[in-house]
């Protein structure tokens, strides 16, 4: 359509300044949106938690109580992660590959820890492990396993809170899979085990990382479960998310800024990694 | 033998798709077996390499029963259509991967590596991924790593059919050529007719889940037994005939036979099936400029060119006594159609030019055996079973058909009494008479054996007006043409025959039209306009279609009339019945709905009431078939890009 009618062309079809991009309008407001919910907090507490500078930080974040609550954060998340690399990727591989009766139920309950209240995960932990109840007391007495106010039972917590995130970053991927690649290899002589190994699981290493990331980075923030399950003891099963609440209660801004940052960065820098990696993901699919 | 396949069947959802398939392929040939999508091809070759369960029958490999053995312990190398390339592997990864299974040294599986890569022409790019290669040359390292571990027997299945025609050409080549080296005993599945020709040693047809016909190119291209094998395997034109003495006569035309007399048919005259093919055509601007028999004349409709050849269609119009078979009589059409095929020498001395008119003869003839109907019909000792038997037999003799005498629902005892009186009944004048029997009820019993054998019509003794249902079930139980007899009657001369104005009734009348023709009866073809109304326009219409279905019919020789009636169709049914002197209904079968249940309409379920006392003739066309159900095996994604040649 070229049809030099003059003032058209210059005003632009809907009769808006040359200078307005296309798209302007829902662009703009979206970036607005997007600013104030996400850029103007995120802004607020970079400026609060470097308000000492970076000795300042450094100072706040390796005090005893802050430093423990912070390692006791990233291994109890990490322990979290691979166990949900393997549990998850197998609770994929079940759901697609086989099929049995409540099938489909399962496939919903997997997402309901997205669903639940954290910390009515929480209580549902206490009653199980707790002292009080007859597992909980049986595996104290039995075996010696403090679960309830222990980096167990943070653990228990975290893998309930993230059960979905590998489960549901391998089932697409999985499910797309070309069977007749198994089926190749099965002709060729390969095992189940071998087909698995050699043939599946290399598809599914970059869904399985990309999983095991987000449900880590998940993880460090999860405070509700944790509050209920773990308690708030300082030195021993405080979490940095716990640890936060008390510097906020004690008026301590600079203690909850600066641990706030820490938390913060590693989540985001694991963000980047997991985008990294969907996007090799897809480029490689395409080649 | 080398791959020995006994009476292999498998079922999806209760339906055979592959159906009692036996064949022997001897060590070292190259068998192709190929057949129309959904045929069930592929299926006989994923049951030989493994990948599908075996429901009954057995497979052997150079003796040994793998029926139940795992693909792993097969020893078969299987190329794939989608080249199943492991995606995340480099070539020279791919073509090792069966030897590294095998834990065979890495000095050695790098030595075959060389070796199948250098075979295969892909020598030095070991070491590229996958995606980046072309699909021809995917294809070759699916190829080179289907036979790294030296099976015994290669297995592809339609493995060209995902690339263009020049790359084809090439990888045919390629593949025989690796094939006589390696002397490999090789089973190649496609819908391909150029690749079958070209590649085959021996070529399978399957259709239907059946093994049809197994034979060299040249001898089943030139020789068909069946009418499928006739018409699925190149061009030509199939004529109904008759044989007496080496001599075929076509209508008022003789012809020297001039292959051997068909197997099974007898010196007196039989019916046969006339197949000639384009290149067995001889056109002339008259008689004598002919070198063969002349046939008819006619006019040229089309010319089209295809390389070193001119293919020349013409339009033949109606003969006394000379019916199509194939290509198949379209609605509304007497004449028929015969394509010859010329060379650019012979176009260049004779011309022709769109709507000449031409001399057609034919300078070859191959005569299949005309097998007949094949009834079937389904005796149990009472009066309904007896009503079957009378009509049903009867209208066989006349057809001059093949029975099949299914007794069914008794006990063993009392049903070796009923199918030998009932034999007996039946006394002679048929092609052929077998019998069986089953305890089982009609429906199973009717299912079971359209399973074994393929019929054109099922006569059951059953009162329609009064069990709808079991007209529903034995209408799913498979694709068959129904003749449902409600009384002892004698045989039924006059057929009214109930349309839809619609390719359904269309179709309806073209399958229908054979099956009166055998049985002698005339038809009278009756649509109904809903309304008597002032606009005349629906009914100019409809008298049109039915003008064209009744020359259709007579076409087939059927002697056919054609009625309009009004108002209800039960009602324009009943009267048309009545004042006709009809004793035969035939109606279209409604369609099954994706699962395959078969619903009547409450109409058609009146139109049955309108009859109680007439046998009913429930037809099945290809139409309903296509619309129905289509599945899908085993739940995997069946990528269709089969052409039909």
């Amino acid at each position: 359509m070229n049809a030099p009618t003059a003032p058209a062309s210059a005003q632009g079809m809907a009769g808006r300044p040359a200078w307005w991009p296309r798209g302007g309008g829902p662009r703009l407001a979206a970036l607005a949106y997007l600013a104030v919910m996400l850029f103007v907090p995120l802004g607020v507490i970079l400026q609060d938690g470097l308000r000492a500078g970076l000795g300042g930080l450094w100072g706040a974040v390796s005090t005893p109580v802050a430093a423990h609550a912070l390692r006791l954060t990233f291994w109890t998340a990490g322990v979290m992660a691979a166990i949900n690399a393997v549990l998850g990727t197998l609770t994929a591989y079940v759901l697609v590959r086989y099929s049995f009766p409540g099938k489909g139920l399962l496939n919903a309950i997997v997402d309901l820890p997205l669903a639940i209240p954290t910390l009515v995960t929480g209580v549902m932990l206490v009653v199980l492990y707790g002292p009080q109840a007859a597992l909980g007391a049986w595996l104290q007495d039995a075996l010696g396993w403090r679960i309830i106010f222990a980096p167990p039972g943070i653990i228990l917590a975290l893998l309930f809170v993230t059960f979905p995130f590998v489960v549901r970053a391998v089932q697409p991927v999985l499910a797309s899979l070309d069977r007749e690649q198994d089926e190749a290899a099965e002709t060729l002589g390969a095992g189940a085990w071998t087909i698995f190994r050699r043939i599946t699981f290399p598809a599914l290493l970059l869904p399985v990382t990309s999983g095991t990331l987000l449900s880590f980075a998940r993880a460090i923030g999860e405070f509700g479960a944790i509050v209920i399950v773990a308690g708030n003891i300082p030195l021993k099963s405080q979490t940095a998310a716990v640890y936060v609440l008390g510097q906020v209660e004690s008026e301590n801004r600079l203690g909850a800024s600066a641990v706030s940052i820490v938390m913060l960065s590693v989540a985001y820098a694991l963000v980047l990694v997991v985008d990294w990696l969907q996007h090799r993901r897809t480029a490689w699919v395409r080649e | 033998m080398s791959i020995v396949l006994e009476q292999l069947t498998k079922r999806y959802d209760g339906q055979p798709v592959v159906n009692r398939v036996s064949l022997e392929i001897p060590e070292g040939e190259f068998f192709v077996l190929i057949g129309p999508s959904g045929s069930g091809k592929s299926t006989v070759l994923r049951m030989i390499a493994g990948l599908n369960v075996v429901d009954q029958g057995r497979v052997l490999l150079h003796g040994r029963d793998v029926t139940n053995a795992p693909p792993q312990q097969r020893g078969v190398g299987f190329v794939f259509q989608h080249y199943a390339l492991f995606r995340h592997m480099s070539v020279a990864d791919n073509i090792e991967f069966g030897l590294r299974v095998r834990r065979v040294a890495p000095a050695a599986r790098r030595r075959r590596r060389d070796e199948l890569l250098e075979l295969v022409g892909l020598a030095g790019l070991g070491r590229r991924m996958p995606g980046q290669l072309s699909g021809g040359q995917q294809q070759r390292v699916a190829l080179a790593r289907a036979l790294a571990h030296q099976p015994e027997v290669l297995l592809l299945d339609e493995p060209f059919g995902a690339l263009d025609a020049k790359i084809r050409v090439d990888l045919r080549r390629a593949l025989r050529d690796i094939q006589s080296r390696l002397g490999i005993t090789t089973i190649f599945v496609t819908h391909d007719q150029d690749e079958a020709f070209e590649l085959a040693d021996r070529l399978g047809v399957m259709n239907f889940g059946r093994l049809l016909e197994v034979g060299p190119p040249a001898e089943l291209y030139q020789r068909p037994q069946t009418e499928f094998v006739a018409t699925f395997l190149g061009t030509g034109s199939l004529l109904a005939g008759q044989c007496a003495g080496g001599e075929v006569r076509v209508g008022l035309l003789r012809f020297p036979l001039t292959t051997q007399v068909p197997p099974g048919v007898a010196a007196g005259p039989a019916p046969v099936h006339v197949l000639f093919r384009p290149e067995d055509v001889v056109l002339g601007a008259n008689v004598a400029a002919l070198d063969a028999a002349p046939f008819s004349s006619g006019k040229v409709e089309s010319i089209s060119f295809s390389g070193s050849f001119e293919r020349v269609r013409v339009r033949l119009p109606a003969m006394p006594a000379v019916r199509a078979i194939a290509p198949p009589v379209s609605y509304g059409d007497d004449s028929f159609q015969v394509d010859a095929l010329r060379t650019l020498e012979q176009a260049r001395q004779a011309p022709l030019a769109d709507g000449d008119s031409v001399w057609v003869a034919v300078r070859r003839i191959h005569a299949l055996a005309y097998p007949g109907l094949s009834f079937l019909i389904m005796v149990d000792g009472s009066p309904l079973g007896q009503a079957a038997l009378s009509v049903g037999g009867q209208m066989a003799r006349l057809a001059h058909a093949r029975v099949t005498l299914l007794g069914f629902g008794q006990p063993p005892a009392a049903m070796a009494q009923i199918v030998q009186a009932a034999r007996e009944a039946l006394g002679s004048g048929l092609a052929a008479l077998e019998t069986r029997s089953t305890p089982d009820s009609l429906v199973m019993a009717a299912a079971g054996e359209c399973e074994r054998n393929s019929f054109d019509v099922i006569v059951a003794g059953c009162a329609p007006a009064t069990s709808p249902a079991l007209v529903e079930r034995l209408l799913e139980s498979g694709p068959k043409n129904l003749l449902l007899v409600p009384q002892t009657l004698p045989i039924p001369v006059s057929a009214l025959v109930s349309i839809t104005d619609s390719e359904h009734g269309k179709q309806d009348v073209l399958v229908a039209g054979p099956l009166l023709h055998a049985m002698g009866a005339e038809a009278t073809l009756l649509c109904v306009v809903p309304e008597a109304g002032r606009d005349s326009q629906p009914r100019t219409r409809i008298e049109q279609f039915l003008t064209d279905g009744a020359r259709t019919l007579e076409a087939m020789g059927v002697t056919a009339r054609t009625v309009v009636g009004t108002g209800p169709v039960v009602e324009a049914v009943r009267r048309q019945l009545d004042a006709g002197g009809h004793d035969m209904l035939v109606l279209g079968a409604p369609l099954a709905d994706r699962s395959g249940r078969v619903a009547m309409s409450s109409r058609m379920r009146q139109v049955l009431e309108a009859a109680p006392r007439h046998p009913i003739l429930i037809v099945r066309s290809r139409y309903a078939a296509d619309v129905g159900p289509q599945r899908t095996f085993d739940g995997r994604i069946v990528i269709i890009e089969e052409v039909t040649p």
